[in-house]
């Protein structure tokens, strides 16, 4: 049993990473990682709703009529992102931030990572567990984006956090603000955990 | 039970989207204040920071109550005015319920297609007055507050800001400081056609009335370009039935 739960923690985050081995939430880890505060607003953001839709998931699995089980988690999943909009957008500190994000907070709905872990896993799987599988998913998300937004922050703008810490001296380099750089960086990643792990990779 | 007949699909699904919907109404309810809070603190702290009362970061570091107050302190007066350029409404500048023309959206729509109008002037204790400016960038709008010296023919200050600007192109309107600095001490063309130039070498010529384009953001130099002039326009009427 604990086997099973560090196993259900530790996979999404690193054999079984969203971003990196199922390559699903590519959209957002484009557009939000050109600064870290963002990034991390946007990880913790989708780690409280992949946790939380899928904990409430779990709790409503036996009632839920079969046929519209899609439309009953789009419902849950839409509920929770507008939730975490709102008090993005209420919180005095989170307000420009929220602002930054745009309608990227509002796109959780139609990241795949949500949803297919509510398919995946909740529906056929007890409360906690499933609490446990969104939280992780959501921080294997959110520990690639990091990483991406570190990188670009760093060599786009010079700063970490809006702080200057490279020397004025250097050059910010515009092509890693864009989001095709992020493509690349993500490239680099997907490339680096494959050469790392090697059961990655296809025979 | 039978959790796949037609009856209990219906019911099911109809009692989640009230659930649902009522919760969700509930925290918009109780979270409203706090949110159009934080917005007009934010739209106070763009005027100001157009008008020099302190600098950008300064403002932007500041709690919400300090920056009310410090807007109540420094405000002399503020109304609207009307497209015939006569004031047509006044606005509140006590602290307790200041009253701010925020929503610049129906009054952009409204100056283009001829309708009436409220267009809020912000006089500050320092002489300057603030005007809000409001367009289409390349991919959502652009908005920033210009403060006109006394005498309104010269800028003082501006501020721009907008909604999803491409970062590190046209983003810079707002994060880099070197931009929006560059239009203090720039002057208003009134009268002329037009107002206002946003353009690629656009001080070369030595107009005053003229600021660069930032190079690779073609479009949002001139979605504000096209901002400035509308507004500047808007208000022509007004500021020169003042300075007569």
């Amino acid at each position: 049993m604990a086997q099973k739960l560090k196993e259900t923690i530790l996979n999404p985050i690193l054999k079984g990473n969203p971003i990196t081995v199922l390559v699903l939430g590519i959209c957002s880890s484009l557009a939000v990682t050109v600064q870290l505060k963002g990034a991390l607003v946007m990880a913790l953001s989708v780690i409280a709703v992949t946790g939380l839709s899928s904990l409430v998931c779990s709790l409503l699995r036996n009632t839920i009529p079969m046929r519209v089980r899609i439309i009953v988690q789009l419902v849950v999943v839409a509920m929770m992102v507008i939730l975490v909009d709102q008090i993005l957008k209420a919180g005095e500190s989170t307000y420009a931030i929220d602002k930054q994000l745009s309608v990227y907070i509002g796109l959780i709905i139609t990241n795949c990572i949500v949803m297919g872990r509510i398919e995946a896993f909740a529906l056929g799987n007890k409360p906690i567990p499933s609490l446990l599988d969104g939280l992780a998913n959501g921080t294997g998300y959110g520990l690639i984006l990091i990483v991406v937004a570190f990188l670009r922050e760093l060599l786009g703008s010079g700063t970490l956090f809006g702080l200057q810490v490279l020397p004025a001296s250097y050059i910010p380099n515009n092509l890693v603000i864009l989001p095709p750089f992020a493509l690349i960086l993500l490239g680099c990643i997907i490339w680096a955990h494959r050469a790392f792990d090697k059961e990655l990779q296809e025979k | 039970m039978n959790t796949n007949s037609n009856s209990y699909t219906v019911v099911y699904t109809t009692l989640i989207v009230v659930v649902v919907a009522a919760l969700l109404a509930f925290v918009a309810m109780k979270l409203g204040p706090a949110q159009e809070a934080n917005a007009k603190a934010e739209t106070l702290r763009q005027m100001m920071a157009a008008a020099g009362i302190k600098p950008a970061d300064a403002l932007f570091s500041t709690s919400n109550a300090d920056i009310l107050s410090l807007y109540a302190d420094n405000i002399a007066e503020a109304y609207t005015v009307g497209r015939d350029g006569r004031r047509n409404g006044e606005l509140s500048v006590l602290r307790e319920k200041i009253e701010l023309v925020d929503r610049l959206k129906p009054q952009y729509k409204a100056i283009k297609s001829g309708g009436e109008v409220t267009l809020p002037v912000y006089v500050f204790k320092s002489g300057v007055a603030v005007i809000p400016v409001y367009g289409a960038g390349l991919w959502g709008p652009v908005w920033g507050y210009i403060a006109l010296q006394e005498g309104r023919g010269s800028i003082a200050g501006a501020y721009f800001d907008h909604e999803s600007e491409t970062p590190g192109l046209g983003a810079k309107i707002k994060d880099e400081p070197a931009f929006r600095e560059k239009f203090a001490g720039k002057t208003v063309g009134w009268g002329e056609e037009p107002a206002f130039r946003l353009e690629k070498n656009a001080e070369a010529g030595g107009a005053t009335n003229a600021v660069d384009a930032i190079t690779g953001a073609t479009m949002t130099s001139r979605g504000l370009d096209e901002a400035l002039n509308v507004w500047f326009k808007a208000y022509e009427r007004h500021f020169k039935t003042e300075e007569d």
